[in-house]
């Protein structure tokens, strides 16, 4: 049996609870258990009951996943996807929320372009470098 | 006050030589000698001073706290460049090397 549900919602296309885990990488459990907290809505059922999730759903999931490699709390994240899902009338808390997380992951990219420079740096010294590579040489030193 | 150039270089790096040969064949021009101090900095050393300065690879040359050269540069564009950034002289004429 296909992995892959034959209903649709308005036409698109819908993924069985299987399917979804492997396109995200979150379990089924996981995935039930988001349902249950409410970070994801009570998917639909087909008339077997079984859950049906569609592109809707898939993105948040996809959020859901950028949010915790941001190391963002599930609390974190069920508010984020509040205003995610209706910007114009989200509370202040939930705004101020994305702000400040919003200054995160400023921060996080100004860390990390400067880590990519560095790593840049080493490799290209260590390409255009005769007989090997020093600064590794030179940092293995140091240990 | 003299003008600060700092040549990033690395052991074993081969095109670092000839950027050596470059700063100090512009700086054969007398006015230029007189105005300009330089450095040789090891970017093993001060590694997190050439990421700030936005170096990528050597042989690098920074003026005045400006990366301006990536590479071996001409010794007249090294000399233009070193010109334009003597105290006095007009921004506008200054061109950001590669």
């Amino acid at each position: 049996m296909s992995s892959t549900a034959s209903g649709s919602r308005s036409g698109q296309r819908l993924y069985r609870i299987g399917e979804v885990a492997r396109r995200t990488g979150f379990s089924v459990d996981t995935l039930r258990y988001y349902e249950r907290i409410g970070l994801l809505r009570p998917v639909n059922r087909a008339q077997s009951g079984v859950r049906l999730y569609g592109e809707a759903e898939l993105s948040r999931l996809r959020f859901i996943q950028r949010a915790k490699a941001m190391h963002f709390s599930l609390d974190e994240i069920g508010r984020l996807l509040e205003m995610r899902e209706d910007p114009q009338h989200a509370r202040d808390e939930v705004r101020e929320l994305t702000r400040r997380k919003l200054a995160e992951v400023e921060a996080s990219l100004t860390a990390l372009a400067s880590l990519r420079d560095e790593l840049t740096l080493l490799v290209n010294l260590c390409h255009g470098s005769e007989g090997g590579c020093p600064i590794i040489r030179d940092l293995d030193g140091e240990g | 006050m003299n003008l600060q150039v700092e040549l990033f270089t690395v052991p074993g790096c081969a095109t670092c030589g000839q950027a050596i040969a470059v700063l100090e064949r512009a700086l054969a021009d007398p006015a230029l000698a007189a105005a300009v101090s330089w450095r040789r900095v090891d970017v093993v050393a001060e590694l997190d001073r050439a990421v700030g300065l936005g170096i990528l690879a050597t042989p690098a040359i920074v003026i005045g706290d400006e990366l301006v050269f990536t590479g071996v540069p001409a010794v007249a564009s090294l000399r233009l460049a070193l010109q334009a950034r003597l105290p006095g002289a007009g921004a506008g004429t200054r061109e950001r090397g590669t």
